[in-house]
């Protein structure tokens, strides 16, 4: 797994930063949640963020697509910049920024609608498409890249809502990408999936890794080392660490990323 | 003794903690039979509960069916030009001339040649045969007759009111010693009516204008109906369905999913529910100071009691609506905001959709509470005493001085004569069946929009 990379390979990692954190911090209520994070996320790479339970991981993910904004008590400060523009600016609409950074959720949510509704529902509101054609490639593109469309393309009309727990959450990364977001956000995507249902998602990850930035939470610290390039491990509102996944897991600089790694802590 | 007993504790204790569980012991058998004495409680209350229902429904259903039937006398009636159109012209309105005054001779005549032709032996006189039928059976006979004034001179078979008398005669509620001393009928009218029915020419059918019909004055309960209070009812439900629908529904959902959590938001949360208890009477009081007497609208108009039971079912329905969009999951909302939905369409999008089988249930739940509430519509006058008109027109339905069913209802209730009784009865089994009606769509839209996420 962690071969010396080809020249290929070395190519694919020289990437732009896509997103970087400066100075974040997130207070919910009086809680400091997550305490002066920086961090550069790489376009076209797997970012996984590990960290025992309550270290803040998924709340920095959801300040990356401004989901906290739904949640009234939940402060943020610092800057989070997505191609060098700050989405906390007072110009951002969060609307407009979530339809550019899609998010994937834990439990699989998709709407009680039919498939094909459920992954046109974004081009639609945004006016991705021109004609029903139009959004009929758009659904079918999407439902390909989550690699779901062998399994559904014959039943578009079912309900979402009847397929399997694996097929519900390639469903609900369909739905992220068909609105052709820049980055992927997941949080945990697989926790709640039976193991053949997460290998089909990691695989999926890595194939979307192509075309996007994806950013992924995840407990289980064999999947980030499976599934990312990077990894940043996050302890008590800090990011501890934050480099090569084949860096951290094999020779990580702080203590507290080495403990947590062997599993004395967390 | 003690010497024998002394150790036999000590065994169970020595052996461990172990104990058969073949035998149950003294705690677990209390707690069976707390349990078993919680369920037969129960049961007690639901048997309770039931019984009571049923002798509300047997008492409404007994005292209320005969409302529906009501008796009929068939005469043929020689329709007089002479007497009925003394000009000779043919004009209607000529002929209103003659009022029910003049009619009433002509059925007297009617009836008195039908009971000889049957060969009834009477010792009443042609004139006494009035007290037979009812006064609206003129009334009958001449719209006939102004409706159709080329059919003068013909005989034409009728089916004419009895009067309220002789119907509570075959229905049991007049009895021989009760009219010892009634001065609109005396024993041979009953015997003749006996012989009547005998005869095939007088008795009890189905009668549709009790359900159709208008109110009638104190006179002639027979005549009486329900159906122009139960147009003012459905005025009424139009203007509520039409305010408290949208007005409920968007507040709620302002508060649900867009107020800021913030004191004055919880002052109007805590002030609705409050709103919920307040006496409908109350509201009705508000409706007279505020629709009558400030707004100077008319006065027992379907508009204004409309108004007043918006302002009494809003609560219910901002209650029920914002139960079932919190029963809608977040993580639909979490979805729709993370394919970049606005705040609006997530919620008309996703949420409005799945809440929507338990708003509508909401609502109908509180247009019944609404369609059953009296108290408020005795303040604004909702009792007006409509004998002969229907609403003509849409505008008239909403601005004519009207009734509607419940205070119809206590209406009847009040008279003195007690064939108005039975009809009170018959009213209340007519605005249940309109109740039960709104329930059962309540329950069959609630099975048919639910949706599993």
């Amino acid at each position: 797994m962690y071969d010396a990379p080809t020249a290929a390979e070395q190519a694919l990692q020289q990437h732009d930063i896509k997103i970087s954190s400066r100075n974040v911090q997130v207070y919910y209520g009086d809680t400091h949640a997550i305490k002066d994070v920086d961090v550069d996320i790489e376009d076209k790479t797997v970012t996984a963020f590990i960290g025992p339970s309550g270290c803040g991981k998924s709340t920095f993910l959801r300040c990356l697509n401004r989901m906290n904004d739904t949640i009234d008590v939940a402060r943020v400060e610092g800057e989070i910049l997505l191609d060098g523009e700050n989405i906390y600016d007072k110009k951002v609409d969060p609307v407009q920024l979530r339809a550019r950074v899609g998010m994937v959720f834990q439990k699989p949510n998709p709407f009680p609608k039919s498939i094909y509704d459920n992954v046109a529902y974004g081009p639609r509101i945004h006016g991705m498409a021109k004609n029903r054609a139009d959004l009929d490639e758009i659904v079918e593109r999407a439902l390909r890249r989550a690699a779901l469309w062998d399994e559904v393309k014959d039943r578009m009309s079912a309900p979402g809502t009847g397929l399997s727990g694996g097929q519900q959450q390639r469903l609900c990364i369909a739905r992220a990408v068909a609105t052709e977001p820049e980055v992927l956000l997941m949080d945990e995507p697989a926790s709640a999936l039976d193991p053949i249902a997460t290998s089909q998602i990691e695989e999926l990850i890595d194939e979307l890794r192509r075309n996007y930035a994806v950013v992924i939470v995840t407990h289980s610290m064999q999947q980030a080392a499976r599934v990312s390039q990077k990894t940043a491990f996050f302890h008590l509102g800090n990011l501890v660490e934050y480099d090569d996944t084949s860096k951290i897991f094999t020779n990580p600089e702080d203590p507290r990323t080495e403990s947590y790694i062997t599993g004395r802590i967390g | 003794m003690t010497d024998a007993t002394a150790p036999a504790p000590a065994a169970p204790a020595a052996g461990g903690k172990r104990r058969s569980l073949l035998e149950v012991d003294e705690r677990t058998r209390r707690r069976n039979a707390a349990e078993a004495r919680f369920r037969l409680y129960g049961i007690v209350a639901i048997s309770v509960g039931l019984l009571f229902l049923l002798l509300l429904l047997g008492s409404i259903l007994f005292n209320g069916l005969s409302a529906f039937q009501q008796t009929f006398v068939q005469v043929p009636v020689y329709l007089d030009p002479e007497r009925l159109d003394p000009e000779g012209n043919r004009d209607p309105e000529e002929m209103r001339g003659v009022t029910t005054f003049g009619y009433k001779p002509l059925l007297n005549e009617a009836v008195y040649e039908k009971v000889q032709s049957l060969g009834i032996e009477t010792p009443l006189p042609e004139p006494a045969m009035a007290p037979l039928l009812s006064d609206g059976a003129a009334t009958t006979v001449r719209s006939f007759v102004l409706e159709n004034p080329d059919r003068l001179g013909e005989t034409v078979e009728f089916d004419l009111l009895a009067s309220s008398r002789v119907d509570g005669y075959f229905k049991g509620r007049v009895t021989r010693d009760s009219i010892a001393r009634d001065r609109f009928i005396d024993a041979a009218h009953l015997d003749l009516a006996d012989a009547m029915n005998e005869a095939g020419t007088m008795g009890k059918q189905f009668n549709l204008s009790f359900i159709t019909g208008t109110d009638a004055s104190d006179n002639r309960p027979e005549q009486a109906g329900m159906g122009v209070s139960m147009i003012g009812s459905f005025f009424m439900m139009l203007v509520v369905l039409i305010l408290a629908l949208p007005i409920g529904v968007a507040a709620s959902i302002y508060l649900e999913e867009f107020a800021p959590q913030n004191r004055i938001t919880d002052f109007i949360e805590v002030n609705i529910s409050n709103l919920a208890a307040v006496p409908s009477i109350v509201f009705g009081i508000l409706g007279l100071a505020v629709f009558i007497q400030f707004m100077h609208l008319p006065q027992s108009a379907p508009l204004v009691g409309g108004l007043v039971l918006t302002l009494m079912t809003l609560p219910t329905i901002i209650i029920s609506t914002r139960a079932s969009l919190k029963a809608v999951p977040p993580s639909i909302r979490d979805a729709a905001l993370g394919v970049g939905a606005s705040k609006m369409q997530s919620v008309f999008h996703h949420v409005l959709p799945l809440a929507m089988p338990g708003i509508l249930t909401g609502t109908i739940i509180g247009l019944a509470q609404a369609l059953g509430e009296t108290a408020p519509l005795l303040l604004i006058g909702m009792v007006g005493f409509i004998a002969s008109n229907y609403p003509d027109g849409v505008a008239a339905g909403f601005l004519d001085p009207n009734s509607a069913m419940p205070a119809q209802i206590y209406e009847w209730a009040k008279r003195a004569d007690p064939a108005f009784y039975e009809r009170a009865w018959g009213g209340i089994i007519v605005l249940l069946a309109f109740l039960m009606t709104m329930n059962i769509i309540a329950i069959i839209l609630r099975r048919r929009f639910e949706r599993r996420w």
